[in-house]
């Protein structure tokens, strides 16, 4: 592995916007490390290709630190330092809170929330080191506007971004930028379950009268990490086609 | 790392890791003491402390705060370089700890005799 290629590192790129930055960022001539629970077929497609070499998936579980530790540190061996952490796994958990099971609360805190905790201190410390870096945390428009039954959901996204503005500020002498891209809804597995009539009533509430195509909210995120950003940190960009303004 | 550094090679590290840091800040010193604070004697702030922890475990392979010693008790070279050298040689922790304990059990017997002399 080239030495001057920077590498990125992107939890959950199995599928979805994981998988769509994943190849944002091979596109880019990065060098790209990505871990999920399972290998989904364009993960396989993805070790075949040509990217192998610039490409690495471990399978790692979100919920075992220890296993988010080594596998941080295997990509620092491997690929020789991590100049991007995108925290893009999560899982979406629905339901009235009153009637949650207390396991599905702590799973999705321990995957959307602790998870991504233990990978950017894992990842801060390569780029302390290195003098330079960028965590980019996926965070979602429910961590802005209420809904009803997406209050565990909500709170892990919000304390996503509580991160972001604290590690900013922690990590800003470093020259590491820490921020937050807020999606709303877009095309994607957590929207496949919606009816047409649900999809038309969001796109009818959202000022650009649609949803987002997953390619938008990737570019936010590659906004973010490029130099075009070098001055922002500790900042949530929404990218909702207007719904929450 | 193959072989564990003896405790003066691994004070010889630290020193040095601090050193670089303070150098890349300009800031000269002369001879660095076990009992100069990290923060108030040489103006190391808490980032300047992560770096050095990250610098380490990538030199030494080990991260003592990870679970063995708590970062806030580390207030001066002396501490940050006994951490190192306990993550290598457990025993220097438990002979500290029988130290503690000792002093401890010292301290409360001249308490007793305090109170039994009133």
């Amino acid at each position: 592995m080239p030495q001057t290629r920077k590498v990125a590192l992107v939890s959950g790129g199995s599928r979805g916007l994981g998988a769509e930055l994943v190849s944002g960022f091979l596109d880019r001539r990065y060098g790209v490390a990505t871990l999920s629970r399972t290998k989904t077929p364009f993960i396989t497609d993805m070790l075949r290709a040509r990217k192998r070499g610039h490409f690495h998936w471990g399978a790692v579980d979100g919920r075992d630190h220890e296993a988010l530790r080594a596998f941080v540190k295997d990509v620092g061996e491997r690929l020789g330092r991590i100049d991007v952490l995108v925290n893009n796994a999560g899982i979406a958990v629905e339901g009235i809170l009153s009637t949650m099971r207390t396991s599905d609360i702590v799973e999705a805190v321990e995957v959307n929330l602790t998870a991504a905790l233990v990978l950017a201190q894992a990842c801060s410390r390569l780029m302390l080191r290195q003098g330079s870096g960028c965590i980019v945390n996926i965070s979602s428009v429910n961590a802005i506007r209420g809904h009803s039954g997406v209050a565990v959901y909500s709170a892990t996204k919000a304390a996503l971004d509580g991160m972001t503005r604290s590690l900013a500020r922690e990590l800003g002498p470093r020259k590491i930028r820490v921020n937050s891209v807020a999606p709303g809804y877009f095309e994607s597995d957590m929207v496949s379950d919606m009816t047409e009539e649900q999809k038309q009533r969001i796109a009818r509430r959202t000022p650009l009268g649609r949803l987002a195509q997953i390619g938008e909210v990737a570019n936010a995120v590659h906004f973010l990490t490029s130099d075009q950003a070098s001055f922002i940190t500790g900042q949530t960009l929404v990218v909702d086609g207007g719904i929450t303004c | 790392m193959l072989t564990a550094p003896t405790p003066a090679k691994i004070e010889s590290i630290v020193h040095g890791r601090i050193r670089a840091v303070l150098a890349e800040r300009a800031v000269e010193v002369g001879t660095l003491s076990g009992a100069d604070k990290l923060s108030a004697t040489l103006g190391l702030s808490s980032l300047d402390l992560a770096f050095l922890v990250a610098d380490l475990e990538a030199e030494l392979g080990v991260d003592p705060f990870a679970k063995l010693v708590s970062i806030t008790s580390v207030r001066s070279v002396e501490d940050l370089v006994r951490a190192y050298q306990q993550a290598f040689f457990p025993e220097l922790q438990r002979r500290g700890e029988d130290d503690a304990v000792a002093a401890g059990a010292k301290r409360a017997q001249a308490r007793r005799a305090r109170r039994e002399r009133r």
